[in-house]
């Protein structure tokens, strides 16, 4: 089967643009705004996002430029408090939740599955308006005086003691929290009724999976953290006297509610960049990917245990000690299907015809971060260790592993592999390739110290530290300057592409799956005949032994 | 689609849908999604409301005396008659009587607004009362503490199904002056289909909000 | 001697067995950790080379896929890694329960201080002084928000929660001077809440102690308290109004009017002063008044020394409650 079965032969590739690709049937700035399209809305988002990402960024920077000093003299404690808790909530709620889901998956579940459209694509273009209102409140607050809860919100801090805007920021999050569910039923019910014809469940791509498997997370836990933020607020402005023991309310119910929606969501930031790391390898190696049901099972299964963990972030805040063990333990089973998904990969890599080109680089990368970000999670779960560990750099350190290393490698993995699709252009390898190094190096240099922090016992959220900690950090700080250069150089390379870029072929890496069998970028339609799948997923060459 | 649908009613097929079956299977798989969501959104309360019944019966049985059980028990009645109504135009849509089935709908809205009415003077005798803790004014019950968060609980839970009510009627009185275009059922008869599972829901809801503040330890 | 690190370090000082162990277990763990990774990623870095496009090689393989395989690397490691379950959550299980005989240290967080309440009635700021070798625990409660008392030199932590006490205990044996921290975010100046854990050997303790000055035992001063706030009114024997006597209450189960029993300790007697309505006891009318924002966390653990020391004196002599 030729890979360009789904493209109108008529346009030859590479010469012109075709004429009807959804970048070029329409250019006013009312038609992005008022899309329906799949793929405009996903540029949209990978636009907005990456607005957040900048101020995120810069927040962290703040951060780490405040920690190089032990005494805590360049900014006010306050400042401080107030730099953590805009790069937490920014970048947790409105960059690393709608990251891969709501970019790569609006712009490629459509197409992996073989159909024009979301389910609902109005209702896609709701999602990202309601986004971004939710944006607008968090940003409100942010600008008005900010707020000092930490991206956690525990009570009674946050509805008693704290100064800042929270409700505004509550309500940013709230609103977003509808974002999220309406993009994740979009997702679940585009996969369950719009898949192409022969495209059965097990011929859909791994990313289509974990795509899958988040939406169910954003249907099921997002409504518990919605409630829960909405008694905070009640509990801020008319003391309901639910949260705050002052007025007969309970701390730690806050925390099982938060914990209850916000365990999961690590998964929602976990399992897409797992789904793009499935793509890519494959593609690169130019082979089968090893063990498909067993990942795409394993899959489901982390969406699942995924709900009956939330329990391990609260060790030590006088819940049961039976419960603990309970948690304990089945934070210890999230091993299972994880290291099903490395091992799976490395198998992959065997015997593959290996490119070491960026994306794949990427993908190696987050392998590593990855593994190592998921042990310490295994450290982390054993409770001896986490009474020593937990609320430390170590556990900053964990989730930036997994967070960063995982999800945020995934991510630009991801975007350099779809880019020509995306745009119609390449971009430079040989930037592409030093920046994920770079991006590597940085990470680990910033990062790794933290592990060491975190066991020495430096508690997180400190802004004033004890001095014998300050080389650590200053090594940290050091390391994050690496990692800035490692985010700038792409956003420079990338958009410097978009004008002077070569013209990307329909299927520059040789990849397998709908999306390199139509033109780059795809027409409005995603397909100029309506595909009908009769080949399995990654149905790469296989090259069998000779005596068979 | 089990039922079978008279002549002359349909879906006009969307660009991005293949065929009727398809888009039919889409509202209301998208539908159902939206409305488990909601479940889970007021099981949160739900749970809590349960959890302070169990653990201080005494102070939640004060507080529930001062609910107004009968005007809750008429709102209960009036809410089962509209789904009934809400089923009647649902059935009418599928026989293609589109004009019975505006009046339907109507009579639909009429129930809901009486449920909004009749909610609104239980506010105003709560407000008049001093049933509000959450107000600066002096409430009788400001020293038991868990009879002040479900008294509390029970202004969340209220607002927050009147809402959906509310949401409800509005969307309600709009498709029902759509629906009296020539040849509706012919296009959108999905859509009432899809909305009447909304409609079922937040009687639902307030079927179960019912018992578990005013009903139970009264 | 001095625990605080300097700053080379890049491993901490310990100051008991028990954190000599959690070293043990985070360092053994790490062992069969690397045992299963170093595998994976020098095979990651051996096939980038091997496998290489353009580099000569036997790439054959075919479809067939090995479930043995897949079962193998599922379940092996699990197994390897839930001995190390099983370890830790042994010690959390022993971090849960204080030895008998321990000697018992009021802590109270607050916005942003420490303020520790020795048995004899010292008490201090942001500093703790403990003996080596005594078994000592700490009931902690917060005053406004949540807090958390980490001590990294014993590998402990605990939250420090408002309206409920939490328990910490630990046998120190390393003296020296250690960083004691509050580890769970609670406002503006959390980074500098935090002080300096001594310990001391028993000798040099009672030295300390004797000079921290205190003219009352902590027990003797919730006695004056039980008087002051009007306890004694009621709860007093030869009081007019029927009121329970308190007079070894403490550890005791109290029959509630709702059928049942509930042990009498700490959290229960505080509950009883500050809601009293909660729990109704059987044989005794609810008439008393909530001392709910009346009574300091302070004061609360003193009152409840005080009680706890009144069983005692018909018994045996409590020992660190009649420390000087």
């Amino acid at each position: 089967m030729t890979t360009t079965a789904y493209r109108d032969t008529a346009v030859p590739h590479g010469t012109i643009d075709a004429p009807d690709d959804y970048l070029h049937v329409t250019h006013t700035l009312r038609s992005w705004l008022l899309t329906t399209d799949h793929k405009r809305i996903g540029i949209l988002y990978l636009i907005a996002i990456t607005g957040f990402f900048i101020i995120g960024a810069i927040a962290a920077g703040l951060v780490r430029l405040a920690l190089v000093v032990p005494d805590g003299s360049i900014f006010t404690n306050d400042t401080y408090n107030k730099l953590f808790t805009i790069h937490g909530v920014v970048m947790v709620w409105f960059f690393l939740i709608p990251s891969i889901p709501a970019t790569f998956g609006n712009f490629l579940l459509p197409i992996m599955i073989g159909t024009k459209d979301l389910a609902f694509p109005r209702l896609n273009l709701l999602s990202w308006y309601i986004f971004m209102s939710g944006a607008l409140f968090a940003m409100a607050a942010v600008v008005a005086g900010g707020i000092d809860t930490g991206w956690t919100f525990y009570a009674p801090f946050s509805t008693t003691y704290s100064n800042g805007y929270v409700i505004l920021a509550l309500v940013g999050v709230i609103v977003v929290g509808f974002s999220s569910i309406l993009t994740g039923l979009n997702f679940v019910v585009t996969v369950h009724t719009m898949r192409a014809p022969g495209m059965t469940w097990f011929r859909m791509p791994i990313f289509v999976w974990t795509i899958y498997a988040t939406s169910l997370i954003f249907l099921l836990a997002t409504p518990v953290i919605t409630i829960a933020l909405i008694l905070l607020v009640m509990e801020r402005a008319f003391q309901i006297g639910i949260f705050d023991p002052a007025l007969g309310g309970d701390p730690v119910l806050f925390e099982h509610l938060f914990w209850f929606y916000s365990h999961p969501a690590v998964y929602i930031m976990v399992l897409p960049g797992m789904g793009v790391i499935s793509e890519i390898v494959p593609a690169f190696s130019q082979k089968r990917i090893f063990g498909y049901k067993f990942i795409a099972y394993a899959t489901i299964a982390l969406a699942t245990i995924t709900f009956f963990v939330w329990g391990h972030h609260m060790f030590v805040n006088g819940q049961s000690e039976y419960a603990s063990m309970s948690f304990s333990f089945l934070s210890f089973a999230v091993a299972v299907p994880s290291a099903v998904k490395v091992y799976n990969w490395t198998a992959t890599i065997h015997k593959g015809d290996l490119r070491l080109d960026t994306p794949m680089l990427y993908a190696m990368g987050y392998i590593g971060l990855f593994v190592l970000g998921g042990l310490t999670g295994l450290f982390l779960a054993t409770l001896a260790i986490d009474e020593h560990v937990h609320d430390t750099y170590y556990v900053v350190a964990h989730f930036h592993y997994i967070m960063v290393g995982g999800t945020m490698l995934a991510f630009l993995g991801g975007l350099h592999y779809w880019w020509p699709k995306f745009t119609g252009r390449m971009y430079n390898e040989a930037w592409g390739r030093v920046s994920a190094l770079l991006l590597f190096v940085g990470f680990n240099v910033t990062f790794f110290p933290q592990f060491l922090l975190g066991y020495l016992g430096m508690p997180r959220r400190y802004h004033v530290y004890p001095p014998e900690f300050q080389l650590l950090n200053i090594l940290s700080s050091a390391g994050a300057t690496i990692l800035a250069v490692g985010y700038i150089f792409p956003m420079v390379y990338l958009l410097w592409s978009l004008w002077f870029g070569k013209r990307a072929p329909d299927n520059p890496w040789d990849a397998k799956g709908l999306e390199w069998m139509t033109t780059s970028p795809p027409p409005l339609h995603n397909f100029k005949t309506p595909p009908v799948v009769d080949f399995e997923p990654y149905d790469y060459a296989l090259k069998v032994p000779e005596r068979d | 689609m089990t039922e079978a649908l008279a002549a002359g009613v349909g879906v006009e097929v969307l660009e991005q849908f293949e065929s009727e079956a398809q888009q039919r299977r889409a509202g209301i798989l998208g539908m159902w999604s939206w409305l488990l969501t909601e479940l889970l959104l007021f099981a949160g309360l739900f749970l809590i409301a349960v959890v302070l019944r169990v653990q201080y019966p005494d102070s939640v049985h004060q507080a529930v005396a001062h609910l107004k059980f009968w005007i809750g028990a008429t709102n209960t009645a009036i809410l089962i008659v509209s789904s009934l109504t809400m089923s009647t135009a649902i059935e009418l849509s599928r026989l293609g009587h589109q004009r019975l089935m505006v009046r339907a709908m109507l009579a639909t809205v009429a129930l809901g607004t009486a449920f909004i009415l009749l909610k609104s003077y239980e506010y105003y005798v709560d407000y008049v009362e001093h049933m509000t803790p959450f107000l600066n004014r002096p409430f009788e019950l400001a020293d038991d503490r868990p009879a002040t968060l479900f008294v509390n609980l029970y202004w969340v839970t209220t607002a927050l199904h009147a809402f959906h009510l509310i949401t409800g009627v509005t969307i309600l009185v709009i498709m029902a002056l759509q629906a009296r275009a020539e040849g509706y059922l012919r296009r959108h008869q999905n859509r009432i289909e899809i909305y009447g599972l909304y409609w079922h829901f937040i009687d639902l809801i307030w079927i179960m909000v019912f018992p578990i503040l005013y009903v139970i330890g009264r | 001697m001095n625990g605080i690190g300097n700053p080379l370090d890049i491993w901490p000082a310990a100051a008991s067995a028990s954190a000599v162990e959690s070293d043990m277990l985070i360092l053994a763990f790490t062992a069969v950790i690397l045992l299963l990774t170093v595998p994976i990623f020098l095979a990651i870095t051996y096939f980038a080379f091997r496998y290489r496009q353009g580099v000569a090689a036997d790439r054959t393989h075919s479809e067939a896929r090995s479930n043995l395989i897949e079962l193998s690397w599922m379940i092996i490691p699990f197994v390897l890694t839930l001995f190390f379950f099983f370890w830790g959550a042994r010690m959390f299980d022993a971090h849960r329960h204080a030895p008998p005989g321990a000697m018992q240290i009021d802590a109270i967080g607050r916005q942003w201080m420490w303020k520790f309440q020795y048995p004899g009635g010292q008490s201090e700021i942001n500093d703790l002084h403990v003996p080596i070798g005594q078994p000592v625990v700490l009931r902690m409660i917060s005053q406004d928000v949540i807090h958390a008392l980490y001590i990294p030199a014993l590998r402990i932590q605990m939250d420090v929660l408002p309206g409920r006490y939490t328990d910490m205990w630990f046998k120190a044996d390393k003296p020296g001077s250690y960083h004691l921290f509050c580890s769970e975010y609670c406002g503006t100046d959390h980074s500098v809440m935090g002080g300096t854990l001594t310990i001391m050997a028993p000798a040099d303790y009672q030295d300390w102690l004797s000079h921290a000055g205190s003219d009352t035992t902590l027990g003797a001063a919730g006695e004056v308290l039980f008087s002051s706030y009007g306890c004694a009114g009621c709860h007093k024997g030869d009081s007019t109004v029927r009121a329970p006597s308190l007079v070894g209450l403490y550890g005791k189960p109290v029959p509630l009017e709702a059928g049942g029993t509930v042990e009498a300790d700490d959290q229960f007697i505080r509950d009883k002063i500050l809601t009293p309505d909660k729990t109704r006891i059987a044989g005794y009318k609810q008439v008393m008044p909530s001392f709910k924002g009346i009574i300091a966390e302070d004061d609360l653990l003193r009152l409840i020394a005080y009680i706890k020391a009144s069983g005692q004196k018909t018994g045996r002599a409590d020992d660190h409650h009649s420390l000087p």
